[in-house]
């Protein structure tokens, strides 16, 4: 009889000071849900924000940041590695420091005018301040939107249009290349040249090739002005072999053309 | 009030003779170290990807959710928490808070938030599905009966038993958590910021409500929704043991409702009416977290108003049915 007392002591306590306690909570959550104070707003952070951090850097170690379209992100490789994770792997074999994919932020469909406010972003600077290396694939969607799932002729841009994207891309791309090396003047910064991925299409081989060597050609004269930059020349790769290096969608290259261009890659690097 | 305490105090003991609480408490025992384990393992991974740098990590998973918004196969309400949750990460990276700071506390604030719609409520079935029911299927609920006392004051002493029981759940599910993941990833993290506020407005995220609540703050007002959560089950639960004879009967009838609801949020977009439903309003801790309500025009005052109504319905029933019923055989 004194055990179970005892015992009912201890759980009728216990409940009703939980229970109080939970219906404080309770309170205090409807209160905080429906009319959030803006007196304990946080402007600021805690300490300033993450631009005030900066990145553990380590030279002993290449360090490899990717940026940019659906080819950093490696669509159209069956294995989704791309040229980002092949290249990685080639320099693995190859480098004695051992080498460290650290974040791959290529994203689908990102155009050069989606990619330059993006490099404000605080994450993304954070991330690029940490590289040694910097991939960045990057005007493909700019050229090409819209027409990478039409099979046909039509809808396809027309010489005119495809020389004004490359006039305004290209400003872009400069810009781009500026932040990039204010963010991180240290870093080696890879440009993935573009290729023509409609080679195979009549009315699209001559003015594609065109465009694409136009923008190859700015984009050079863009890397050139930095050192440790340069651009890494696909366009040779697709221009005859287009249906052994692009994938089902005749767009991004499968996994053979993303190895090409990740050998290439490897090449170049120090 | 005098003739009601010994009744609680009666009821109480027999719950704790039953051994329900501590099969419930055995139960967290075992799974709370499963739970601490494979995040720990997560938490591996992510320090030989990253470095140790959580904001890479994080940033790769906004990467990551931005990638899978393009994709046309991911369907439009899916999209709806990507977004959400890109936008909380970068709030977080930005001002340079780890949302997943490793901590005794933020995996209990983790676990809490994750058990709130099915794994408490079972636990709390588990106390309230045979409350009447046993009684009546053993046949000692004519001995309980033949005693001068009113029966509505028989019921009421059971409820407030459960009650009393569905609190030291709540609270021991909540220690026992951070008692065992405390040993794994440290007892520390109370005053760790967590965001609090996001809403979503069509396609975008409004963060003008965005406000830092301290982490002790937070898991208090997440412990009392699922509290309030918890009550409400309960009393279903009880409810449906008035009504059901056999315990077996009750427990599958508060089981196939509850995991109906997990099934109905993830798709009931199309069918609105459902969010009248009290088990598509249990996820409560969604409206802290800022994740968006399953269905069009869920609010926080919204789901309190169903859960209270199909709770106050519950008691008018369970009442009324006791009292007047007849025990047969």
């Amino acid at each position: 009889m004194r055990a179970s007392s005892w015992t009912w002591r201890l759980v009728s306590w216990v409940s009703v000071v939980a229970t109080l306690v939970f219906v404080a909570g309770f309170i205090y959550a409807i209160k905080d849900v429906l009319y959030p104070s803006a007196s304990s707003k946080w402007s600021s952070g805690p300490a300033g924000g993450i631009s005030s951090v900066t990145p553990q850097t380590n030279d002993k170690e290449i360090q490899i940041v990717a940026l940019g379209d659906s080819l950093a992100k490696g669509t159209g490789d069956d294995t989704g590695e791309g040229f980002v994770r092949r290249t990685v792997n080639v320099l693995q074999k190859e480098q004695k420091a051992p080498v460290k994919l650290v974040n791959n932020l290529g994203v689908n469909g990102m155009t050069t005018s989606g990619l330059l406010p993006s490099l404000n972003e605080q994450g993304i600077q954070y991330a690029l301040k940490g590289a040694n290396v910097i991939l960045l694939s990057i005007g493909g969607n700019d050229l090409f939107q819209g027409a990478q799932n039409i099979q046909s002729s039509k809808g396809l841009p027309t010489a005119a249009e495809l020389e004004a994207s490359v006039k305004k891309a290209s400003m872009k791309l400069r810009q781009i290349v500026v932040k990039l090396h204010e963010i991180n003047p240290n870093a080696q910064l890879v440009y993935v040249g573009l290729y023509n991925p409609f080679t195979d299409v009549v009315d699209m081989r001559i003015p594609g090739n065109d465009a694409v060597t136009s923008w190859n050609t700015k984009a050079t004269a863009i890397m050139n002005q930095y050192s440790q930059s340069k651009v890494v020349p696909t366009f040779d790769l697709f221009v005859e072999n287009s249906s052994k290096y692009l994938s089902d969608d005749h767009f991004h290259p499968n996994g053979a053309g993303y190895e090409q261009i990740a050998q290439r890659i490897a090449q170049g690097l120090k | 009030m005098n003739s009601l305490l010994p009744l609680i105090k009666n009821e109480t003991l027999k719950m704790m003779k039953k051994k329900r609480f501590y099969v419930v408490l055995l139960v967290l025992l075992i799974l709370v170290p499963i739970f601490v384990y494979a995040q720990m393992k997560i938490a591996e991974t992510n320090r030989e990807k990253f470095n140790s740098d959580w904001r890479l990590a994080i940033r790769q998973a906004i990467t990551d959710n931005q990638n899978s918004l393009q994709s046309a196969r991911v369907p439009e309400e899916w999209k709806k928490y990507r977004i959400i949750y890109i936008q909380q990460m970068k709030y977080y990276l930005e001002h340079d808070v780890n949302p997943q700071e490793p901590g005794g506390v933020s995996f209990t604030r983790e676990f809490m938030d994750n058990a709130a719609t099915l794994f408490i409520p079972l636990l709390i079935m588990a106390v309230a599905s045979d409350i009447v029911s046993s009684e009546r299927s053993t046949g000692t609920i004519k001995m309980l009966l033949t005693r001068p006392v009113r029966r509505w004051k028989v019921l009421f002493s059971k409820l407030i038993a459960l009650l009393m029981f569905v609190s030291l759940i709540v609270l021991s599910a909540f220690v026992i958590s951070y008692l065992i993941s405390g040993l794994v990833f440290g007892y520390k993290g109370f005053s760790i910021p967590v965001f609090s506020g996001f809403q979503l407005n069509g396609s975008d995220v409004d963060l003008s409500a965005v406000h830092a609540v301290p982490q002790w703050l937070y898991l208090l007002m997440q412990l009392g929704l699922i509290w309030f959560v918890s009550i409400t089950v309960a009393i279903l639960a009880f409810m449906v043991s008035v009504l059901v004879r056999s315990t077996a009967a009750s427990i599958v009838i508060m089981m196939a409702s509850l995991i109906a609801g997990t099934i109905l949020t993830n798709m009931a977009s199309a069918w609105t009416s459902a969010k009248y439903l009290f088990m598509v309003n249990l996820d409560l801790t969604n409206y802290l977290s800022g994740s968006p309500a399953p269905i069009e025009g869920m609010t926080l005052g919204f789901s309190l108003i169903i859960l209270a109504i199909w709770a106050a319905v519950a008691l008018f029933i369970s009442f009324t049915v006791f009292t007047k019923q007849d025990i047969l055989n």
